[in-house]
């Protein structure tokens, strides 16, 4: 059976749904395949007991609680999604705790600019000229991002305006958080607070681009985070909504085999059942891993693309624990939203240990009835540890002693939240769920269970690869969305990734019509 | 602002390093090697991943036992590993039988160990009204491939939920879950107790009952009582598993109840239970669907289903569930419980009106906002049309 489309999206992630549906506002003629029952890839939920747990969402940015500056529901409105999604605004940035008793802190910061100086003012007296400044720096750099991004039609006159007006990025580009940070002459402290959110990039503040997590402290605390109360298996399934709504078809439950590439252009895909699916742009939501080695033939992938996959590292591999706790949030203490447990404040030596089960002490856990109480029926509540593993760790674990491995691995993390908080949550536990590498492995195909794509290394952090994306050109025809691509895996990225994927072969449509 | 002189090493030195910037990413690109990168199932977690959840297994029955004429146990191999499981979990089944593609779930009764030696067993006992396990007990030979799915399933013992020590209440072929449960702590594999109160209506209808003494007597963790609930004889407690017997037998401090078996036994559970007075966390039910729908003068519907872009009509009644109706007209979907918990038959449900027994919705919040049902625990209450791919 041959069918035809003006595009087919490969998965149904988050790149791959926003990228869906963005085509089919714009009229494309539009086919999604998921090989699994559900859209969402990471950004779903499951229901255990009387709890619906959220699989993986933390905090989203990119919906300008505070600011109004929300440029990702700026596209879910454009795509008719966003009045299906109720969001919940979050007040907390993040409680910091470590567990290393030599230097042991515990710092609550809020979100928002003012509030945020003022928090870091009251820890660490004097910094606030410093930590002005440095915020100063970030919304400089935010402007000239703005302005980068906003360019339709490039002109030559614009070199000149970059070169003039936004000196503060040229400037930083090619640093690292801990060396502009220390630049300004900011205190350990200050500084040990400021990076609080490393975690969520899995990258030590030593090789972290700066402009990476400037953006990321911008987009958080300037901004404003939300929470989207069906879940982010809500913001899937809005997004699919909508898709379908203005003349999409999903398919579920079915996999591409093949993507076909004829004289270096991709044409369409065949699926599991033989079925022939021509297309005039093909966007592909899968990781390059499964593209280049299951589903284009190896002579049709340019060269440069093969060596830039094997140039990259594969970044923190996930694990988590949902627990379903018998009491309510106020009864056990649990009085924050997000909490960073951290073994030491240096992050570079929390990277390092993180190699090792023995040793990884990181987390970052979220008391979900801290973004709104009804989450969980009442006089119970919803917890959810995240952890991160640097190496490969998992992949010594055998079947064998997977499950031994698995509990042994969560009853540390319990442990240690207990001792860094002094809340006792271990005899409440109603429902409990875990999921290890290989659970996102199972779930997403994601390689060796990696949870944030391609490590932000220095030699591989996003500006760069912004850059190079613009110079270095894949197969026409094809558009990668989502975790692997110029931004960093995760949902803000991953949105923003297929909304541009599906403009620029929108655009390549229109250019092929004209 | 942006016209503030900012610098991190001096204006020189920070141009330098920007232009730097270029050459270092070409150099770090250039310098891998233009080869395919590994396959995603290369990789040790995803082999790991794979091996635990294969998409399906091709079983072969090797033995088949016959256990009097009540049930048949029957047990496989495959050319390929076994997928590792957890006591308690079940197998799914995928069966064509007429024109009908069904799936069932039996729970897996030999212990996860003998999974890594390359064999499964399941138990299926005769019910009235048993349509797919008459099939399997008529029709299911030694030397036949089947096809499961990968284990399922959360009735399982978690150290860091449960109690250490379990007090399961088996009710007849719902014996399997916890018959692996006592080969797996046997087989030093769980570390709980065991005290397992097994009902059964008469003696002879105890399953397995030599290899659950022998356990019980040589295994200090393993205690089993036969509670029989048609018949007065030596040796046997004497009614059904209710509060009385539980604390008859429960050990010393904190212990977990797990049950499993039939709807009756659920019900009578539901006003026993509570008598206990323990924490609900420590009661776990392995879910079974709670029976039909009756009604008096069931009604006939239409389903439109719609599977990838094809729309076919089938006819539902009122008194069956909606996967029972696809099921039924040939209509393979990706169930596995059957009982509204698993959510792999999740469908869209793009018009029309069906019921969902209380109890029964374990559908995601989103889910029941978009419209989203689970066919395994819906009976339909007007024409229906469904999007099930």
């Amino acid at each position: 059976m041959v069918k035809n489309y003006d595009a087919v999206v490969i998965g149904a992630g988050n790149g791959g749904l926003v990228a869906s549906a963005r085509l089919a506002k714009e009229g494309k003629k539009t086919l999604l395949i998921e090989r699994h029952n559900l859209p969402g890839g990471f950004a779903t939920s499951f229901v255990r007991g009387r709890f619906e747990f959220e699989a993986s969402l933390h905090e989203l940015c990119g919906i300008g609680s505070i600011t109004g500056k929300s440029p990702l529901l700026k596209i879910f409105q454009e795509v008719g999604a966003a009045d299906k999604i109720e969001w919940v605004a979050l007040d907390e940035a993040y409680r910091l705790l470590t567990l290393d008793e030599n230097e042991k802190c515990d710092y609550l910061m809020p979100l928002g600019k003012d509030a945020f100086i003022n928090k870091l003012e009251e820890y660490d007296p004097g910094s606030s000229t410093v930590v002005t400044k440095i915020f100063d720096l970030i919304e400089s750099i935010e402007k000239t991002l703005d302005f980068v991004s906003n360019i339709e039609d490039f002109k030559p006159s614009m070199i000149k305006e970059i070169f003039s007006e936004h000196t503060d990025f040229l400037k930083v580009a090619n640093y690292s958080v801990d060396e502009v940070l220390k630049s300004f002459g900011a205190s350990q402290k200050t500084r040990d607070i400021l990076n609080g959110y490393w975690c969520y990039l899995g990258q030590p503040t030593d090789e972290l681009n700066v402009i990476h997590y400037f953006t990321m402290l911008h987009s958080y605390i300037i901004d404003g985070a939300v929470i989207p109360r069906g879940r982010s298996h809500q913001i899937s399934t809005a997004l699919l909504e909508a898709f379908t709504e203005n003349g999409g078809e999903a398919w579920f439950n079915t996999s591409v085999k093949k993507i076909n590439v004829e004289n270096g252009v991709a044409t369409g895909v065949v699926l599991d059942d033989g079925t022939q699916i021509n297309a005039k742009v093909v966007i592909c939501n899968a990781s390059p891993y499964n593209a280049f080695t299951k589903l284009i033939d190896e002579n049709a992938i340019p060269e440069k693309l093969k060596k830039e996959v094997n140039a990259k590292t594969l970044s923190a591999k996930g694990f988590a624990v949902f627990l379903g706790l018998n009491r309510s949030a106020d009864e056990l203490g649990l009085n924050n939203h997000t909490y960073f447990i951290y073994p030491t404040n240096d992050n570079r030596k929390c990277y390092e240990l993180s190699k090792n089960l023995e040793t990884n002490d990181v987390q970052a856990t979220v008391c979900l009835n801290r973004a709104f109480d009804d989450c969980s029926p009442e006089d119970t509540s919803i917890l959810y540890m995240t952890s991160i593993f640097a190496g490969d760790e998992w992949s010594k674990v055998s079947v064998k002693d997977y499950h031994k491995t698995k509990y042994a691995f969560a009853e540390k993390m319990i442990d240690n939240f207990e001792k860094a908080t002094g809340v006792k949550i271990k005899d409440y536990i109603e429902e409990i769920e875990i999921a290890t590498p290989m659970t996102y492995a199972r779930y997403t195909d994601a390689p060796a269970g990696t949870i944030y794509g391609y490590e932000a290394s220095k030699e591989d952090g996003i500006v760069k690869r912004i850059v190079f994306d613009l110079i270095d050109k894949g197969i026409p025809g094809l558009y990668f969305a989502g975790g692997y691509t110029t931004r960093h895996m995760g949902y803000s990225p991953s949105y923003t990734t297929g909304d541009m994927a599906a403009k620029n072969a929108i655009l390549a449509m229109e250019k092929e019509v004209k | 602002m942006s016209k503030k002189k900012f610098s991190v090493n001096g204006t020189f030195k920070d141009s330098v390093n920007t232009i730097k910037f270029l050459t270092e990413r070409r150099q770090f690109v250039d310098s891998a090697p233009a080869v395919l990168p590994t396959r995603t199932d290369d990789f040790g977690v995803n082999k790991v991943a794979k091996s635990l959840h294969p998409k399906e297994q091709k079983l072969v029955i090797s033995r088949i036992e016959e256990h009097a004429d009540i049930a048949k146990s029957y047990y496989f191999k495959s050319e390929t590993e076994l997928a590792y499981f957890k006591a308690g979990q079940y197998l799914t089944f995928k069966l064509e039988i007429g024109n009908s593609v069904v799936t069932r779930s039996y729970s897996i009764a030999s212990s996860p160990a003998s999974a890594l030696n390359g064999e499964y067993q399941i138990t299926v006992k005769r019910i009235a009204d048993g349509f797919v396990s008459d099939y399997i007990l008529d029709n299911w030979n030694v030397g036949d491939e089947v096809i499961a799915y990968a284990p399922e399933g959360n009735m399982t013992y978690c150290p860091l939920r449960d109690a250490k020590n379990i007090v399961a209440i088996a009710g007849g072929s719902g014996i399997t879950p916890f018959l692996s449960l006592a080969r797996a702590i046997d087989q030093g594999d769980e570390n709980c107790t065991l005290t397992l109160l097994y009902g059964c209506r008469t003696s002879n209808e105890i399953l397995f009952k030599s290899e659950l003494d022998s356990l019980s007597e040589k295994n200090e963790k393993i205690n089993v009582v036969y509670v029989l609930s048609n018949s007065d004889e030596d040796g046997y407690e004497k009614g059904f598993v209710g509060a009385d017997i539980i604390k008859k037998y429960a050990p010393e401090g904190n212990y977990s109840i797990f049950v499993c078996g039939p709807g009756g036994l659920y019900k009578f559970l539901e006003t026993e239970l509570p008598k206990l007075q323990i924490e609900r966390k420590y009661i776990r039910f392995e879910v079974f669907s709670s029976g039909k729908k009756v009604d008096e003068e069931p009604k006939e519907f239409n389903i439109t289903v719609i599977n990838r872009g094809n729309e076919t009509v089938i006819k539902a009644s009122s008194n069956e569930t909606v996967l029972c109706a696809f099921e039924r007209a040939g209509i393979e979907v990706p169930a596995r419980c059957h009982t509204g918990e698993c959510g792999f038959c999740r469908s869209k449900l793009v018009s029309g009106k069906v019921y969902i027994p209380e109890g029964e919705d374990k559908r995601r919040i989103a889910d029941m906002q978009f419209n989203f049902i689970h066919p395994c625990c819906c009976y339909p209450e007007s024409d229906l049309v469904i999007r099930i791919n």
